[in-house]
């Protein structure tokens, strides 16, 4: 008895009834059928991506489905997309993470593998302390840190992730990067660590500790992009503390190196109309991150300029390969 | 009272309790069926929640999860494989009930102690949610670090007949979730290159290899050998445990379900590791000590209570601290920030009224899940009226479903068939399967929680014998450690044939 040809055989049966039959149609009438969005991360990633692709079915007519591919920190999804048919059916939910997990040797391809869509949204780390800490912007920490000369544990989700990015490019800039020892938690762990005084800071999102902000517990000393943030409209941003970096999660469409240019204008237009629409907005303030559309163009010179900037900020990280 | 009032006729509107009751159903079916879990239910239904209002897309939401945690033990039960991590301890007692032809006692069991424990750590949860929520903020990555150590250490009891087998089965499913891009570090581990490899072994798709594929290649052996168990035929009763067994076991109930509360309150750590104690503890605090493992009802009760008294205890650090414990929470998370719910400390400030609805919601899709379930298992239980060979293809395509679902990936599907086919290996080996999923379940948990504690001080082991809890987990674990050498060692191999 073959039972390893069984098994083959199941397995191959089992596949044949996951993947839907694919047929080529004509550009003009796109979309035909359900438009893929491959979803890199959990988290707000995810919730973003389930509301876009919400609103974007009824712009274009045709489901868009998110679809989670999570791990190898976006490698695994950039590499399903990259490898998928450039028809406009598959796309991917991307951001920042393509110039990292490409910088950081663990994608055999960059952000050229991909034509831009739109840039869907944006999100402003903020660096926040607990409150007994008594610090209250940047600056004074800087001063603190260096005065008391120990230390500090830096709560980030893990080496070579955007928060440990953000934080080092930022610690930098305050000069007390020598001081600084980075604890890696994993996603979303952070802001327990930081109530409990085990580690004195962490880059986190809006969304995670506005309600903690609000009762007292938590101070953000300072945000690191310099677009505003709705939950958080008083906290400063690093540029306007005097620290020269402007860093932020940017997320947004693309397709396939070679998907049509009529198709990606059809998506585009539908993105635009999604990320306007009111339900997204009001959604967005609920979950703590900032509707901003831009159109493919301008999409695609955010995403060149990043990549020259964490490849450098990468190398001097020692991170890059 | 007000409040609680006015949030009681928010949840009681019929478009919340629809809510509920489909979501609680959609999660029950989700749960028994193997394969598929409650994430891929609740990533399934949050879309659905974006056009409604707070109170029903919440009920939507828990009504899935809770449905989802309880739906587990029905496959567990009736074909040995776990519908959820969680239900994992449950087929150790619970399968081998069904084979005796007491499958639908050990079902009638579970539903009625899951939602006890269910209903018992809301009730806790409702009284103690600072208090608790104070108390899981200390516990960090070395208190957590020693609780798994702890939870570990149940091996023993779990091994089978030879403590070296166990031990070699625990520390293979440690290594397998090793494979992969190691979360704090950045490092590839094991992924020879590939990008694929990056997304290492998945936990629940290695579940759904080690039960399933074994139970297929069984079936089918069995089949061509012409020795197939004859499938149930006649008159399939449900039956409930008496309400008299129910009393005499209730110090065991009452236990399983502060475990899991307690359990399902430290973040990071979750039901898996909850049902395990609770078997362990039902297994070691009872007199005859004799039928575990063999269908002893006990062996039900303990984990199944316990699962779901995760329940409660989970959203405790939702609620108050907004950290989600796993996965599918962070889904139920997600859906509540759409809503306009950011829990946190000024969720119970700002929201209270929604808080109050959140707790109706999870007591009354508790007691629809008790009906549901009396429904459903009327169902569920013909399963066994089908010959093995013929339930054995379905879930061959269960499973190839099931795991490319979780993360939408055809390297888990590859996954399920090569650890599948390792793990009838390893069956036939006699090494016991279960301490392998003890140690791809805590793996993870108890590793990255070693290396943050270690980073944290710096190096220094104080650490782990300075806080207080971490000590009395250690102890914990020692004892349990101690106890068994001294049990073997005055007892001398005993004639216990293999259990496969």
């Amino acid at each position: 008895m073959d039972f390893t040809k069984f098994t083959k055989l199941s397995l191959g049966l089992a596949i044949a009834l996951t993947v839907a039959p694919v047929s080529v149609q004509a550009q003009s009438d796109y979309p035909t059928r359900p438009v893929e969005m491959s979803v890199l991360f959990g988290g707000t990633a995810n919730t973003i991506a389930q509301l876009l692709s919400e609103t974007m079915s009824q712009q274009l007519g045709s489901p868009v489905v998110s679809i989670a591919r999570t791990g190898g920190g976006g490698a695994i999804g950039y590499s399903h997309v990259q490898g998928s048919r450039p028809d406009g059916y598959s796309v991917v939910f991307n951001s920042n993470s393509i110039n990292t997990v490409h910088h950081m040797g663990m994608l055999p391809f960059g952000y050229d593998a991909f034509v831009p869509v739109a840039q869907i949204s944006v999100e402003v780390p903020v660096m926040a302390v607990n409150a007994n800490s008594n610090w209250t912007d940047l600056t004074q920490m800087a001063e603190a840190v260096s005065a008391e000369g120990r230390r500090i544990n830096v709560g980030i989700s893990g080496r070579g992730s955007f928060t440990h990015i953000a934080s080092a490019a930022l610690f930098d800039a305050m000069g007390i990067s020598e001081l600084v020892n980075y604890v890696s938690y994993g996603e979303g762990n952070a802001p327990i660590e930081l109530l409990a005084g085990r580690i004195d800071a962490a880059v986190q999102w809006p969304g995670q500790i506005s309600s903690y902000t609000e009762s007292g517990d938590l101070v953000a000393v300072g945000a690191l992009g310099t677009n505003e943030i709705y939950s958080l409209p008083d906290v400063q941003s690093a540029k306007e503390q005097g620290y020269d970096i402007d860093i932020s999660m940017w997320r947004g469409i693309a397709a396939p190196a070679g998907t049509p240019p009529e198709v990606v204008a059809k998506l585009e237009e539908a993105a635009r109309a999604s990320v306007t629409s009111e339900a997204f907005i009001n959604a967005s303030r609920n979950v703590g991150f900032e509707p901003a559309f831009l159109p493919a163009a301008e999409f695609a010179e955010v995403i060149a300029e990043d990549d020259v900037f964490y490849a450098d900020l990468l190398t001097k990280l020692g991170l890059a390969q | 009272m007000e409040d609680f009032l006015a949030a009681a006729v928010l949840v009681l509107d019929p478009l919340t309790l629809g809510m509920i009751l489909i979501g609680t159903a959609i999660g029950l079916i989700f749960g028994a069926i193997p394969g598929l879990t409650y994430t891929v239910a609740l990533a399934l239904v949050l879309p659905l929640t974006f056009g409604l209002p707070a109170l029903p897309s919440i009920g939507l939401l828990l009504g899935t999860y809770i449905g989802g945690m309880t739906g587990g033990a029905v496959s567990s039960i009736l074909l040995g494989i776990p519908g959820t991590p969680t239900a994992a301890a449950t087929v150790l007692d619970g399968y081998p009930m069904t084979q005796q032809g007491k499958g639908a006692l050990a079902l009638g069991a579970a539903v009625i102690v899951s939602v006890f424990g269910g209903l018992f750590s809301l009730v806790l949860m409702v009284l103690s949610v600072d208090l608790v929520s104070r108390i899981a903020i200390s516990f960090g990555p070395a208190e957590i670090f020693a609780l798994v150590v702890f939870g570990l250490s149940t091996i023993c009891g779990l091994a089978g007949t030879s403590m070296i087998k166990g031990l070699i089965a625990g520390v293979l499913g440690l290594m397998v979730m090793t494979i992969g891009l190691d979360a704090l570090e950045g490092v590839p581990r094991m992924t020879f290159g590939s990008v694929q490899m990056l997304q290492g072994v998945n936990m629940i798709v290695a579940m759904i290899g080690l039960f399933a594929v074994p139970f297929i290649i069984r079936a089918l052996l069995q089949h061509w050998a012409g020795v197939t168990p004859a499938a149930a035929t006649g008159k399939i009763k449900v039956q409930f445990p008496s309400l008299g067994y129910l009393f005499a076991n209730w110090w065991l109930i009452i236990r399983s379900s502060l475990i899991g509360t307690g359990i399902g309150a430290i973040p990071g750590t979750g039901g898996p590791i909850a049902s395990f104690l609770a078997y362990d503890s039902a297994k070691r605090f009872s007199k005859d000590k004799s039928k575990f493992g063999k269908g002893d009802l006990r062996g039900v009760i303990g984990p199944e209570t316990a699962g779901n008294a995760v329940i409660g205890g989970a959203m405790i650090p939702l609620l108050s601290l907004g950290i989600p414990g796993d996965p599918a929470t962070a889904l139920v998370l997600a859906g509540m920030q759409i809503q306009g719910l950011v829990p946190g400390p000024a969720l119970f400030l700002n929201n209270r009224i929604d808080v109050y609805g959140i707790y109706i919601i999870i007591m009354v899709s508790l007691i629809m899940l008790f009906f549901l379930q009396l429904l459903c298992i009327r169902l569920f239980v013909h399963v066994l009226r089908v010959p093995q060979q013929l339930m054995a293809v379905v879930i061959v395509v269960l499973c190839g479903v099931g795991a490319y679902a979780f993360r939408n990936s055809i390297f888990d599907i590859y996954s399920v068939a090569i650890v599948g086919v390792a793990g009838f290996l390893l069956v036939k080996a006699g090494i016991p399967t279960t301490p392998l999923v003890l140690g791809l379940v805590l793996g993870p948990t108890l590793e990255s929680n070693y290396r943050t504690a270690m980073n944290l001080s710096g190096g220094d082991y104080g650490v782990f014998y300075t806080s207080p809890a971490a000590v009395v987990f250690f102890l914990m674990a020692l004892l349990v450690v101690v106890l068994q050498i001294v049990g073997t060692v005055r007892k001398k191999p005993e004639p216990v044939p293999s259990v496969g």
